[in-house]
């Protein structure tokens, strides 16, 4: 018989009962946080597109079977990690001024875009990446490359 | 003719102490947040990824460039016993 027990209630960080059996191979978590994540964001998008469409296909044809995408899941996690790793070698101080200025502001872009330029250019030097946002309007400017943008900090 | 200053004292009073409160809480705040502003308009996806700093970290607000995730990561995860429909 088990019981659930709340994880905010025990002394020890939960752990889970029921971990993976052993014949399915491990993948090496990535242990970047929210900010630095969603700095690396669009850069994730432009590196690991084969993967991450991979993975979201097949979880598209799964129907909420975890089992299914484990594969294509590992393949993502791998690409990510890399990412993260070349990115801390070639940029590291853009990097940590832009998640830092993220952690400070809410976790919103149009609060950072300096810092985020700065990280821009050198991504675009060093990686050869570029962020796009999908789905932007064809015509006009993406939102991150205007100059003088409507919707600001109210202290600038 | 003399000015009547201690009129002024219970200006001054409200004033002074509107200000300690202010500043206790705003200190008590920061503080919680590891020097850092609030996070606000936190939606359930601001949520799961503050639970997983919290695994990473062991604050909600900790934040690391690390890309290999420390030891017990992996089995720390409360997802699957949360209710489901």
């Amino acid at each position: 018989m088990s019981t659930f027990h709340d994880s905010a209630s025990g002394s020890q960080p939960y752990k889970d009962p029921t971990p993976l059996p052993d014949n399915i191979p491990k993948v090496q978590e990535l242990g970047a946080t929210s900010a630095p994540l969603k700095s690396a964001a669009f850069f994730i998008g432009a590196y690991c597109k084969e993967y991450n469409e991979d993975f979201m296909l097949c979880k598209n044809e799964s129907r909420g079977d975890p089992a299914h995408c484990l594969k294509e899941g590992r393949r993502v996690t791998r690409c990510a990690t890399d990412l993260i790793t070349k990115m801390r070698e070639n940029c590291l101080e853009k990097f940590d001024a832009h998640w830092n200025c993220l952690e400070l502001n809410n976790q919103e872009y149009f609060a950072c875009r300096k810092p985020e330029r700065a990280l821009n250019k050198c991504m675009f030097d060093k990686l050869g990446l570029t962020k796009t946002i999908p789905g932007s309007p064809q015509g006009k400017t993406p939102i991150h490359e205007v100059a003088s943008p409507v919707y600001t900090t109210v202290q600038r | 003719m003399p000015v009547p200053w201690e009129a002024l004292i219970p200006f001054g009073l409200l004033t002074s102490m509107f200000a300690a409160a202010g500043t206790l809480l705003n200190v008590s705040k920061r503080a919680q947040n590891q020097g850092k502003p609030v996070r606000y308009h936190i939606d359930a996806w601001d949520e799961m990824m503050m639970d997983r700093d919290k695994r990473l970290t062991g604050h909600v607000r900790g934040q690391s460039t690390n890309p290999t995730a420390p030891e017990g990561f992996e089995t720390s995860s409360s997802w699957y016993t949360e209710h489901t429909q």
